[in-house]
């Protein structure tokens, strides 16, 4: 495994189908932000679910997910479910998690999506409508 | 000039009657299916088509592309034989509505099974998509792609019950077409 003993800082650049990723482990934050529908959606996100688990296993700081992602397709949207999962999981033995998920407040599509991802969640999901995000 | 040259205007004009506002036919590659994306929003957009119906355009888009793309790699990375490797799509109005096709040579032998999940989509409302799309989800990974989940959320997208056709070319392929109204 890279990445070392200690949870480091990992930044992605965003690219037309792949979402700019910061995760900063000072912060305790994970952002992603752009559309999502890469090549091989599982190879993209494996190193973001590796950091979840680093952080969550290394440091006792609260985790904040934020995400601004105006399309997701369905292998991204199983990547999304996946890291969620870990997060509940977290949450459910003492962690303090939370999202926070930006949308367009003009695209009901988004917001919806949005929604669908909350349902399946206890830890606290805020979706924040704004101006139009792509 | 001895054979004729591709008739472009009739090309054209057969997209035009259609309402054909975008069309690729070809090897589909992940940079084609990014540069055809970047148009279709560009297009719609410039519409009157509201934020929504654009995602749902743009998705429905994306999903048959890319499973496009990965069928017609594994048929003709397994058999070397001229059109496998290409896909048709095309995006264009439908009254007031926009339709989005993908259609591509698939193996006779995967005709049932592609018919049966069709069918059962096709039977399903909107509440049913959702649960159903909801417990795929959470459902191990499938070996190829996830070619199941993909063909769930365009039905959920789709404002009426999705279309296709398996045409008969010889006694190994189909041409499988889908057609699916936002």
């Amino acid at each position: 495994m890279k990445g070392g003993p200690i949870v480091n800082d990992l930044v992605i650049a965003g690219s037309v189908s792949s979402p700019a990723v910061r995760l900063d482990a000072k912060r305790g934050s994970m952002e992603l932000s752009g559309e999502s529908y890469p090549q091989n959606a599982f190879d993209f996100f494996a190193p973001i679910m590796d950091w979840a688990h680093q952080f969550l296993r290394e440091r006792p700081d609260p985790l904040l997910l934020e995400l601004r992602l105006s399309y997701l397709n369905t292998s991204s949207t199983k990547c999304v479910i996946d890291l969620l999962d870990l997060l509940e999981n977290a949450y459910r033995i003492g962690r303090s998690v939370r999202v926070t998920w930006y949308c367009d407040k003009e695209n009901d599509r988004a917001r919806e999506a949005a929604e669908e991802f909350r349902e399946d969640v206890t830890f606290p999901f805020e979706i924040r409508l704004t101006g139009h995000v792509s | 000039m001895e054979k004729a040259a591709l008739d472009l205007y009739s090309l054209r004009k057969s997209f035009m009657d259609g309402e054909v506002l975008i069309c690729f036919n070809g090897p589909f590659s992940h940079s084609i299916i990014e540069e055809i994306g970047i148009a279709v929003k560009r297009y719609l957009a410039t519409e009157t088509a509201s934020r929504s119906a654009v995602s749902d355009v743009f998705a429905v888009f994306v999903e048959l592309a890319q499973n496009m793309q990965s069928y017609t790699h594994r048929l003709s990375g397994v058999r070397d034989e001229a059109g496998l490797d290409a896909g048709t799509l095309a995006i264009g109005r439908h009254g007031e509505k926009y339709a989005v096709s993908a259609g591509n040579m698939v193996d006779r032998s995967d005709v049932g099974g592609l018919s049966s999940r069709l069918e059962a989509l096709r039977s399903m409302d909107k509440p049913g998509l959702k649960a159903l799309y909801k417990e795929r989800l959470r459902a191990p990974r499938p070996a190829e792609g996830g070619a199941g989940l993909g063909l769930i959320d365009v039905a959920r997208r789709a404002t009426q019950p999705l279309s296709w056709d398996f045409r008969e070319i010889d006694d190994r392929y189909r041409f499988f077409s889908l057609s699916v109204i936002i």
